[in-house]
Formats: C-alpha cells, sequence, structure tokens
C-alpha cells in the first residue's frame, strides 16, 4: 500500500525507515494551504489511485458562454464593498411591519428568538468572551450586532434564503425595510447616528454601517495577504488546538502531572432522538396507507370550520370559493392563514402550527378544491 | 475431541447428523474458543432454526426484480439515520441534521442512504435537464454548462470521507449523547465520481489576480462558501455520482463540490455558480456560522481543514460487551481519518490515555478518506477506559480534551477532535464519558 520514500532508501537510512513510521506515506509534500499534505501526480499514479496524466495536459472546451442577461440573473451576490447592492430603499418603520407580518412568526417579536429559529438581536459584544466552565456565565450572544462583521451578508442572505418557506419573494424596497429594521433593532449606527424610525436605508449610505464586530475574526483575509495570512494561520497548529503529541507510557498532560485525572459521565443525557434509539433486527410494522402529508394537519386544525360552509369559511372542495383565494396568490393566502382575516383566526386557532405545515395544509385544502 | 464425545449426552449421540456438526466445529475451531462455544451445555439443548425447517427455505421466494431498485433486508430497518431537536436550527426539520449510525456500518464506505445530510432550506429537488453551472468572474472564459457537458469531461474517482465539522459539538462542555451515532456520526465516506476543477478551469484562463472563489448552491438558501484557489487547483472536484450511482438529492443531486478534507459545509450541495475573484464574499455561512469562537472573544474565520481524528466503533454504547465471558477473544475495530493527509498509525489505551499500544491498520489506507483499525484483545471483565488516538502523515496527533480545551475554549462549536473515551463497566456495559485532568 505505502511505498518507500527512494530518497532515503538510496541514501541508506533504511535502519530509520524500520524504526520510524514518519518514513511511510504517498510521497506527499507538507506543503498545503491548510498546513497538511498534497500529493503528486506522478508515473500513472496518484496516492493509491491510477491515472490517466494525460487529462492534465489537454484543454476542454466544452459548455458556452454565458449571455449578459444570463450574467445579470445569476451574479447577484452582495459582497462587503457594495458590489451588487440592488437599487432600491426602505425606512425601519416599514421594515418594523414587514417584520412583524413575514419574519417574527419564526424569529420572534423583535428578532429576540424564543421560538426554536436563531435569535436575531440581543446581547452584548462583551459576552463573546463568556465560557460557560465559569460559573454564573451564560453562552456569548452570537448576533448580527454582536458577531456579524459584515452588513453586506445580512442583505444578501435575507435576499435569498428568507422568508425560509419563500425564499427570495421580497422586493428591493422590503429587503432594504427589513435590513434596516434588523440594524436598527441591534443598535447598529450609521455613519455615527443611531437609526430611528424614520431612518432611510439604501445603496447610497450602506456602506456607512458600522458593524461592531468587524474586526472580530482572523486570521485576516483581506486584501492581497488574506491568503498568506491563511497559510501563516494554519503553519501552527497551537493557533487551532493541533498540539497533540505521541507519547506512549505514564502520559499526562503538560502542567497536569501532579493531578489525577477524573472521569466525566454524561450527567444529563439527551435521548430525543428521531427516530428513537433501537438496534434489533425485526420485521417493521406494517405502514399506514399513503395520504397527502397536508391531511393530518388539516383534519385537525381547520375541517371544524372549513369541512362546512356554516361558519362562512371557504368549504373544502368549493372550486369556485377556492379560486378566488388562490387568486390572490400563495403569499396573501399564507399571510392571511397565519393572522387570520375575518372569522378565521390567526392559523385556524393552532399557534404551534408552522410555517412549513401550514402550507402542506394549505396544498391539501387547494389540491382538494379544484 | 475426546474431551467432548466424553461429555456428550446418550440424547445427543443418537443423531448422527448432530455428531457430524459437533464433530466439524470441534475440528476447525482453537482449543479455547471450543471450550467455550461446544461447552456441554451448550451440546444438550437443540438450535430450533438448525431442526426444523425455515419459512424461507419452504416457500418461494420473491420475483428477482420485485424491486427494481434494491433496498436493505426489511430486517435492517432499524439501520437509520437519527436526528434531533437539539441538532436543529429550526423549529421543524428543514434546516437540521441528521446522523450517521456508524456502529451498524462497516469498511470505510458509506451507503448512499445512510451518508449524514445537513441542510440550510430543506433538501431541493432539482431537475437535471434544467440545472446549469455557470463558471465567471476573473477568468477569461466564462462558460455555462449542462449536466450532460458537465459529463462529457474526463472523469475521475476517489473516495473521501465527508464531516460536519459540528461533529461532537454537543460535546465541548460534558459529554451528552450516550451513543456512537450522535458522537461522532456527522460523516460518511463516499467513492466520489466526477471531473476535477482543474480539468474544467484549464481552457477558461483563470486570471492571476483570482484568490478566491465563491461557490453558490441552488437550494432556497443558495448555500454558499469562499473558497481559496489554491485548494481549487489541488484536489477540488465537481461531482455527480456517490458509490457509483448519481448524488442522493440529500447530498446535492445533481453536483456537489468536493473539497477533499475540507469542512463538509464548503463542499456546497446544488452547485450552480462558480465565480473568480479577488477578495473574500463573506458569506452567512462564513460568518455568523462555521466561525470559532475562542476564549479571546475572536472567531477563527475560514478553518478548513477536518483534523485528524479517531473513533472506536466497536465496543461502544450501541454494541457494548455484556455478552462477553472472561476468557473471550475480540476484535476492537474503529474508524480514523485526517482532512490534512493520510492516517499513519492509531494508538489503543485501556487506562484512560496513561498508556498506549499501537493498533493495526486494516483494508485500504487512503489520503482524506476513512481508515479502519483493528485490535485483538482477550477480555479479562475489569472496568476499561477506551481511547484511540490517531496520527496522520502531516505529523498530527489528536489532542486530549484538555489540550484541545486550554486553547479553544467550551463555546467555539466547530472542529472538536480531541481523543474520546469509553468507558467499559465491569457488566460490559459501554458509555461515553471524558476523561479530564
Ligand atoms: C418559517 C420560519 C422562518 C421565517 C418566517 C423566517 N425565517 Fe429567517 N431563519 C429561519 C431558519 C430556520 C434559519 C436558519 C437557517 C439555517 O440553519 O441555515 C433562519 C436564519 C435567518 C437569519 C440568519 C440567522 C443567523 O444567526 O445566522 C436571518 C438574518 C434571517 N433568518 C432573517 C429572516 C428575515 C428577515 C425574515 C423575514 C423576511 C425571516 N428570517 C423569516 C426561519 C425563518
Ligand atoms: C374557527 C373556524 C376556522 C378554523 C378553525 C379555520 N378557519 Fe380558515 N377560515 C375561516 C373563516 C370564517 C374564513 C373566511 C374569512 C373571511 O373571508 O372573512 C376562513 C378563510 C380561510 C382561508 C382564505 C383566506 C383568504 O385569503 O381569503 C384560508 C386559506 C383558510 N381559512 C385556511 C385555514 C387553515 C389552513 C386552517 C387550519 C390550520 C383554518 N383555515 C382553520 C374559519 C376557520
Amino acid at each position: 500500500m505505502f511505498k518507500y520514500d527512494r530518497k532515503l532508501i538510496t541514501t541508506g537510512l533504511v535502519a530509520i525507515l524500520i524504526s520510524s513510521v514518519s518514513a511511510f506515506g504517498y510521497e506527499g509534500k507538507k506543503d498545503a494551504l491548510d498546513g497538511g499534505m498534497t500529493y503528486p501526480r506522478v508515473n500513472g499514479d496518484y496516492t493509491a489511485y491510477k491515472i490517466n496524466e494525460n487529462i492534465d495536459k489537454v484543454k476542454i472546451n466544452n459548455g458556452r458562454t454565458p449571455t449578459a442577461n444570463e450574467l445579470k440573473a445569476w451574479d447577484r451576490d452582495i459582497m462587503p464593498d457594495g458590489t451588487g447592492l440592488p437599487d432600491g430603499e426602505g425606512s425601519v418603520e416599514d421594515g418594523d411591519e414587514l417584520y412583524e407580518s413575514l419574519c417574527a412568526v419564526c424569529h420572534g417579536d423583535f428578532g429576540a428568538g424564543g421560538v426554536g429559529y436563531p435569535t436575531l438581536t440581543g446581547g452584548d459584544i462583551s459576552s463573546l468572551t463568556n465560557q460557560r466552565t465559569v460559573p454564573g456565565k451564560d453562552a456569548p450572544k452570537r448576533t448580527i450586532g454582536t458577531y456579524w462583521p459584515q452588513a453586506s451578508t445580512l442583505i444578501w442572505y435575507t435576499r435569498d434564503a428568507m422568508p425560509y418557506a419563500h425564499p427570495k419573494s421580497l422586493t428591493n424596497n422590503e429587503l432594504y425595510a427589513i435590513t434596516a429594521y434588523l440594524l436598527a433593532a441591534n443598535g447598529i449606527k450609521v455613519d455615527g447616528q443611531e437609526m430611528d424610525d424614520e431612518f432611510v436605508l439604501s445603496k447610497e449610505n450602506f456602506l456607512k454601517i458600522e458593524m461592531p464586530n468587524k474586526d472580530g475574526f482572523y486570521p485576516d483575509i483581506d486584501g492581497k495577504d488574506g491568503i498568506e495570512n491563511v497559510r501563516k494561520f494554519f503553519a501552527d497548529g497551537k493557533n487551532y488546538g493541533a498540539v497533540g503529541k505521541r507519547c506512549m507510557s505514564n502520559c499526562k498532560d503538560p502542567g497536569m502531572e501532579d493531578v489525577e485525572a477524573t472521569v466525566m459521565g454524561i450527567d444529563y443525557e439527551l435521548t430525543d432522538v428521531k427516530p428513537p434509539y433501537n438496534n434489533t433486527r425485526n420485521l417493521p410494522k406494517v405502514k399506514k396507507t399513503n395520504s397527502h402529508p397536508g391531511k393530518e394537519g388539516y383534519d385537525k386544525n381547520c375541517a371544524v370550520c372549513h369541512a362546512t360552509d356554516t361558519m362562512g369559511a371557504p368549504r373544502l372542495g368549493d372550486s369556485e370559493a377556492w379560486a378566488k383565494i388562490t387568486k390572490q396568490g400563495l403569499q396573501k393566502t399564507m399571510i392571511h392563514t397565519i393572522e387570520g382575516i375575518g372569522g378565521m383566526p390567526p392559523k385556524g386557532g393552532n399557534k404551534d402550527l408552522t410555517e412549513w405545515q401550514i402550507q402542506l395544509i394549505l396544498d391539501y385544502m387547494i389540491s382538494n378544491s379544484k | 475431541m475426546t474431551k467432548i464425545s466424553k461429555t456428550s449426552t446418550p440424547e445427543t449421540e443418537q443423531s448422527s447428523r448432530r455428531d457430524f456438526f459437533r464433530k466439524t466445529a470441534a475440528y476447525s475451531i482453537s482449543a479455547i474458543a471450543a471450550t467455550t462455544v461446544l461447552s456441554p451445555a451448550k451440546l444438550l439443548a437443540d438450535d430450533e432454526n438448525i431442526i426444523h425447517h425455515t419459512p424461507w427455505g419452504t416457500t418461494l421466494g420473491d420475483e428477482l426484480n420485485k424491486n427494481p431498485y434494491g433496498l436493505p433486508s426489511p430486517y435492517e430497518h432499524n439501520v437509520v439515520r437519527r436526528t434531533a431537536s437539539l441538532l436543529s436550527s429550526a423549529g421543524d426539520m428543514h434546516a437540521a441534521i441528521s446522523l450517521s449510525p456508524l456502529a451498524e456500518m462497516d469498511g470505510i464506505i458509506t451507503p448512499n442512504g445512510l451518508f449524514f445530510t445537513r441542510t440550510h432550506n430543506g433538501v431541493a429537488h432539482i431537475d437535471p435537464n434544467k440545472h446549469r453551472l455557470m463558471i465567471h468572474g476573473m477568468i477569461d472564459k466564462p462558460i455555462v454548462l449542462t449536466m450532460d457537458d458537465i459529463k462529457k469531461y474526463p472523469r475521475e474517482s476517489v473516495i473521501h470521507f465527508l464531516e460536519c465539522p459540528s461533529n461532537g459539538a454537543a460535546e465541548w462542555k460534558a459529554p451528552q449523547f450516550n451513543s456512537l451515532q450522535f458522537v461522532k456520526g456527522m460523516m460518511s465516506c463516499t467513492e466520489w465520481t466526477g471531473v476535477r476543477l482543474k480539468t474544467i478551469l484549464a481552457d477558461l484562463g483563470v486570471k492571476p489576480e483570482a484568490k478566491w472563489m465563491l461557490a453558490e448552491g441552488g437550494d432556497g438558501s443558495e448555500m454558499s462558501r469562499t473558497v481559496p484557489v489554491e485548494k481549487v487547483m489541488d484536489d477540488a472536484m465537481i461531482v455527480y455520482a456517490m458509490n457509483g450511482e448519481a448524488l442522493r438529492a440529500e447530498q446535492g443531486y445533481p453536483i456537489r463540490l468536493l473539497l477533499p478534507g475540507w469542512e463538509a459545509n464548503l463542499c456546497v450541495k446544488w452547485l450552480k455558480r462558480l465565480e473568480f475573484g479577488d477578495e473574500p464574499w463573506y458569506c452567512k455561512e462564513e460568518t455568523s456560522k462555521y466561525t470559532t469562537l475562542m476564549p479571546s472573544g475572536k472567531a477563527i474565520q475560514h478553518f478548513y481543514p477536518l483534523e485528524v481524528n479517531s473513533i472506536i466503533t466497536s465496543p461502544c454504547p450501541e454494541k457494548p460487551w455484556t455478552e462477553l465471558k472472561k476468557g473471550d477473544i475480540v476484535e476492537i475495530e474503529g474508524l480514523a481519518w485526517s482532512g490534512k493527509g493520510t492516517v499513519k498509525l492509531v494508538d489503543i489505551s485501556f487506562d484512560g490515555g496513561k498508556n498506549w499500544v499501537e493498533a493495526n491498520l486494516k483494508g485500504l489506507v487512503l489520503p482524506k478518506a476513512w481508515t479502519r483499525f483493528s485490535y485483538i484483545y482477550k477480555y479479562d471483565g475489569k472496568p476499561l477506559l477506551l481511547q484511540s488516538r490517531a496520527m496522520d502523515d502531516a505529523d498530527d496527533v489528536q489532542p486530549t480534551v484538555n489540550q484541545e480545551k486550554a486553547i479553544i475554549g467550551v463555546e467555539g462549536v466547530y472542529h472538536r477532535n480531541a481523543i474520546c473515551t469509553w468507558e467499559v463497566k465491569e457488566n460490559g456495559e459501554v458509555n461515553n464519558v471524558q476523561v479530564r485532568s
């Protein structure tokens, strides 16, 4: 499997070969950017693999040139220097309203979390030094205000990935408004000023946003030395905990020579795993018949009103009534379902329904009312 | 042999068939094993599974192509990925992680249905006919490729593990899960097939000032990461197959980026765009997440390689030694891996890390791939603190829990590769513990 290092053999160091494992290997070099190995592709070999070296000698002309419109459609990333920022603008106040209706279901009021989804605001940058091994210390708070180095990340990610169930549905103005709101809710300053309700965010003032933890990350990857800084970082294992030593007997951690090691068991075992642990080998129980994934949720939460017309609710199967509803668009129908409308309580009265569950239910209702 | 015949009862001697079985067994098994396996008490009871015909031996089996796509035996239905609400960034299971059942897996190849999965906006189902890969930015010749175009390049196959850098993240402060699946299951290892990025780029003229490459996914979260061009030119690939078939949707069908040895999160799934540039992009998953917060309050960013690591897979909490008797010979088996290179050796300790012996490596030993190790052990019924410690060819050695904690603290979340400990109790039960000084 492993090959002997030819150089060592020819210089007559065979004895070392036998006693030292470090002479075995795939003739790699420890010169990778990450402090690890690279391996040569020579003589038809790449480590243990046989390779066709002619692959490395040809230029293959596949595919075609993208059109200008195609590039415009896809090259939309937003970078720290403002590249890619869209046109448009939005105020903190508008963002507040949009946030309440589009985001608060999952991220909590004012971004404070608490619903199981990521917390977007709050905490103090000084909490980043917290270690929970110190009694009385809470976990560090890693929010937009205390942790994120760049505001471009926020607007880019929000545009592409949020709201979670309908990513890429925000207009540019909505996007600036929500971004402005989240920055304001995090107490972030623009050009030295606090952002009040009237503050309007746009391309023009975006680069003046002052992210509090901008310098909280290393190695420094920016500028022409970025890559070299990464290389230097990985060259020293002490930077990132790569400090293990091979000791074979009477081993103790450095500095702990006089301390007797202790065994720490599980205090509080996490057992809530899905599906539950089970390593028996038997035949599975017969599965239930396949039904629409939204049916169960509909039966439990909505049928009480929607099975008939009596409460003024559009009846399941009433194609005319449902055609009107679907015409207004899924986004709006979702909002009506989540927030309630007329005699319809928010989420049909079950506030524990996730947006995803509601979407499945709506799909079931709509597809059975055609 | 003679000893066994003497202790046999007349009843067993009546059956020539059983007598034959006993003799062959006794001849083929070594002296120690024979006394335990063929103890007189065992000889007395007939195994019903041998005495009687079986249902499957007396009926016609299924038509051979009943399942045009083959499935595991129904008896294996508990061998599945598992998840836990703690490992979800959501109230639901669209941005979460599922872990591989390592205790039930053999060799170094993970079956496709058991490959661990992490998604940020659910599992996207991409129509390969409509999928495009765009490569542009600081290159002379930007291109758009269809799946057919991508498959026209010469292909290569390599075996590499992928590991989520949060593998073991629940264990920084203290052990919390009592299973191999949840201690180390955020990783899998596969034979990947695709094209080396260097092969594609040869014709595109990457400009010398292009130091970084943005990789962007086509799922709902548009999952993206910044990758150094140096890695791209070393061993990066665009892969479309795993273990001989198309990528599973959970693994990024129809294509994903493969950066051998680096954070699985960097190996962007559902890959749709690669852009070359001279400055990094600062994506959500390289700022808000996948950065390692240190006790200083500053965080490591762009923490690429999964460092040298290992875990004993047998015994483990799911595969305890409760059925072993003193004197039984067992194999201690495990997995070692390193994102920085090739596993060079693995040591085993029985006393919680004071004293060590070298184990054997077993099977294929490949760079940035799972490597099996093995140690033959005579069980003596005493409690043990079992550990494994791997070393790679970059000469990195796994740190102890204390050594790692002294530098990273306990809030870093990512890149935990400290030595793991299984406590083997006197009754053979196995528990997840940590040795700390
Ligand atoms: C249905 C639930 C849901 C809704 C509604 C939702 N999000 Fe999210 N959001 C999530 C989940 C889940 C994640 C984490 C995704 C992951 O793990 O990558 C997230 C992540 C985020 C993050 C990154 C958090 C971090 O710390 O990394 C931001 C910012 C965000 N959402 C903003 C928004 C905004 C703005 C809206 C409204 C326009 C919104 N979200 C609506 C579920 C939701
Ligand atoms: C307590 C009775 C009640 C329950 C329970 C209920 N609904 Fe409704 N729903 C109504 C009524 C009444 C309306 C008509 C409201 C109106 O137009 O004034 C309605 C209207 C709707 C509409 C049309 C909204 C629009 O955009 O015009 C949708 C969609 C809907 N419900 C979905 C659901 C779903 C999904 C559930 C279960 C999670 C549910 N409902 C549970 C009473 C109910």
